[in-house]
């Protein structure tokens, strides 16, 4: 048995630190897989709701990830192969129901990791992790912390990568001298607010005025707007909003005559956008999230497996659902399957210890590195490039990879500020 | 900054006008039935898909949409004053638990029929009236305004100009003495609860090309229009419009010019402090439907 794992490239002391880890987390029932028993992940995120948009469609994609990896024999452990199977929870993006939900998946589905998007919902979940010792990831950094070494952030950066998009523009459209931003004032726009205006300041834009925020409760966005645009920025940030969010803004920036530059981290659905305005008015929109269609995702750069034909595939069975997340949870189980088949294990410690083993890992968008203490106390975010991604022709397409360690060697100090600004630092957050 | 004041001013009219539909609604059914309806903002939901599958799925005209969308959400008020308020008529309590109620079943049914995700409607029109280069007004929102202005002052001439109108403020007033003169309580109960639901349901099918369509819009809307009623005056028609204004306004202006959680904070210090001054609302006392 020992030297079946030691084959598999793990040390001994690896070995001995993963199974003292394991035999700690005794207390964990059904951990231990017997011999072809699927190994079951949980998918802890909010199905239903406001936030629905940032969970659905990750786990529409795991579906298809399911089936490509069961179709190619499974996953290969030091026991032999296990097929996946995803269970899923509804959590609302409540954090109760979140707790629930994780105590649920741990206590009696027997998963042996759990995604989560997080945010809000992560501090009701963080007990349950800290106390089980179960491996859980997060769609959104800002969730880590030393207090739970279990918790990975090894897909999205978030926000940290919205500085490759301001980046980008100031690259490309040197013309453009001045921004203006609006964001939700909660968990999610605040650190991106920072990130925004540390990516400004490093670019030499210019921000007219103080980021407008506004409630997440907000339907009426014209007042929004018209604040933002009454200086004839060069520049709108749309920080970033949720998706009910950006379409309505949008659509009122084009009916309140804005002719500028928009940016965002996201723009889901944004055929939906063009539909409401006019194919020119979204020309040129940058934003973060590619379609998985793009050409530039075929190299060899990329470690997302067949991400055309992954795309093809989702479209056709959810239609018009494809959204920022559809491929990220699928892409984390990329980086999990290659972690369990390296420790020969589904064991948490196990497999975060391979996962992390020599301090890179293989992110989809690119080779990449764990990284993180200075922001949140810990290397467990996965950070390498990001795609820059501009609309044209009503179209998505990427127009370059942009290093994120390579910017924050230059200006994580500004970074830093502005997130100590906005009490957005792992030890200032409550 | 004239340009910034004209344009604002424009978004606030916009914003009082779909505020004032909803309030004046909300103070209807309460006027006449007594009922504090939580399920109001689930009402205005359901406008907002009743133009989802009439104009975006089954792509008839927007407004026969609307239409539908009215005469939906008014059979809706009179199913929930069948099935819920007239049974507990004597219990005020018990109608609102079961408004409650009925708002998670409407959501439910929502999300069951037409998932969880925000619904794509097609845009109305693009047409835009341009005062200047920074003074705009979308047709789409014009249409809101006229909307209200046409019927809320179709409701005062009904309530003050007809014998309908005449019973329905009777019973608002007075129940046992308006059915001791041969009123029926049972009648103006259902006429009330058409017309106040159906303003939802029009305030919500006006609105959903222009807001974000979700099984869970109708919170907000709720409590703005508790907050709009509560600064009017519960139960008065007059006090929800005048409320209705005032509170677009302010919240409109203080979103451009400061943000929109100070905006919240302004909107609910402004209840408070009429709460304070006047605890009955602006007409609270001298006026009730």
């Amino acid at each position: 048995m020992f030297s079946k794992i030691t084959a598999l490239g793990l040390t001994r002391r690896t070995f001995l630190k993963s199974t003292a880890a394991t035999a700690a987390a005794a207390g964990l029932p059904s951990m231990a897989l017997a011999a072809g028993e699927p190994i079951k992940i949980g998918f802890l995120a909010p199905l239903t709701g406001a936030v629905a948009a940032w969970g659905k469609p990750g786990l529409d994609g795991c579906e298809i990830w399911a089936e490509r990896v069961n179709a190619a024999g499974g996953i290969q452990l030091a026991d032999g192969k296990h097929m996946v199977e995803f269970i899923s929870y509804d959590n609302e993006y409540d954090p109760a129901k979140a707790r629930t939900g994780a105590t649920k998946m741990i206590r009696e589905d027997g998963v042996s990791f759990v995604m989560m998007l997080g945010g809000d919902t992560w501090p009701g979940v963080q007990p349950v992790a800290d106390k089980t010792g179960m491996l859980f990831s997060t769609l959104l950094p800002s969730d880590l912390s030393p207090d739970s070494t279990t918790l990975i952030a090894p897909a999205e950066v978030h926000p940290i990568y919205n500085v490759t998009g301001v980046q980008w523009l100031a690259e490309n459209k040197p013309e453009l001298k001045t921004a203006v931003m609006c964001a939700q004032d909660d968990a999610l726009g605040l650190p991106s607010v920072a990130t925004y205006l540390a990516a400004f300041e490093a670019a030499g834009i210019e921000m007219q005025d103080e980021p407008l925020l506004f409630d997440p409760a907000t339907t009426d966005f014209a007042p929004v707007v018209t604040r933002l645009i009454s200086g004839d920025p060069d520049i709108v940030c749309l920080d970033t909003c949720y998706s009910d969010y950006v379409h309505p803004i949008c659509e009122q920036l084009f009916q309140q005559g804005f002719t500028g530059q928009i940016i965002s981290c996201t723009a889901d659905f944004y055929d939906q956008m063009i539909a409401k305005t006019s194919k020119e008015f979204m020309e040129g929109f940058i934003f973060q999230f590619p379609d998985f269609d793009d050409p530039a995702l075929n190299g060899d750069n990329i470690n997302f497996e067949d991400p055309n034909g992954f795309y093809a595939e989702y479209n056709a069975r959810h239609p018009g659902q494809w959204g920022a997340v559809s491929w990220e949870y699928a892409a984390i189980m990329d980086l999990w399957k290659a972690a369990a088949e390296k420790a020969g294990s589904a064991d948490p410690d196990a497999v975060v210890t391979a996962m992390k083993d020599g301090g890179t890992g293989k992110h989809a968008f690119g080779d990449a590195q764990w990284w993180g203490t200075e922001l949140f106390g810990i290397d467990n975010a996965l950070v390498g490039d990001w795609p820059v991604v501009a609309i044209e022709d009503g179209k998505a397409v990427i127009k370059g990879f942009k290093s994120i360690p390579d910017w924050y060697e230059k200006h994580g100090d500004l970074l830093i500020k502005h997130m100590k600004a906005y009490d957005q630092m792992w030890n200032q957050r409550g | 900054m004239l340009d910034l004041v004209a344009q604002t001013s424009l978004n606030a009219i916009y914003a009082a006008s779909y505020i004032s539909l909803i309030a004046v609604g909300l103070v209807l059914i309460f006027g006449v039935m007594g009922v504090i309806n939580f399920a109001h903002g689930e009402l205005y939901m359901a406008g907002s898909y009743a133009v989802v599958a009439v104009y975006a799925d089954w792509q008839m005209p927007f407004f026969v949409a609307v239409v539908a969308g009215m005469v939906f959400v008014g059979m809706l008020g009179l199913l929930m004053e069948r099935g819920l308020f007239r049974p507990l008529r004597d219990n005020p309590l018990g109608g609102l638990v079961a408004s409650i109620g009925f708002l998670m079943i409407l959501q439910a049914l929502a999300t069951l029929g037409f998932g969880v995700r925000m619904e794509h409607i097609p845009p109305v029109t693009q047409e835009i009236i341009s005062f200047s280069d920074k003074v705009r007004l979308p047709m789409s929102r014009l249409y809101v305004i006229v909307a209200a202005v046409v019927l809320l002052s179709a409701l005062w001439y009904f309530l003050k100009r007809t014998r309908f109108g005449w019973a329905l403020r009777a019973s608002a007033q007075d129940p046992e003495a308006a059915e001791l003169q041969g009123i029926s309580i049972a009648q103006t109960a259902r006429i009330a609860m058409f017309i106040g639901a159906g303003l939802a349901g029009i305030a919500g099918a006006l609105t959903a090309p222009l807001v974000s369509v979700n099984p869970h819009m109708g919170h907000t809307v709720i409590v703005t229009a508790f907050i709009v009623i509560i600064v009017g005056g519960v139960g008065s028609l007059e006090g929800a419009v005048i409320a209705s204004v005032v509170y677009a306004f302010v919240h409109t202006f203080v979103t451009t010019f400061f943000d929109g959680v100070v905006a919240d904070i302004t909107g609910l210090s402004l209840m408070l402090l009429v709460l304070i001054i006047k605890p009955t609302g602006l007409f609270g006392s001298a006026d009730r439907a």
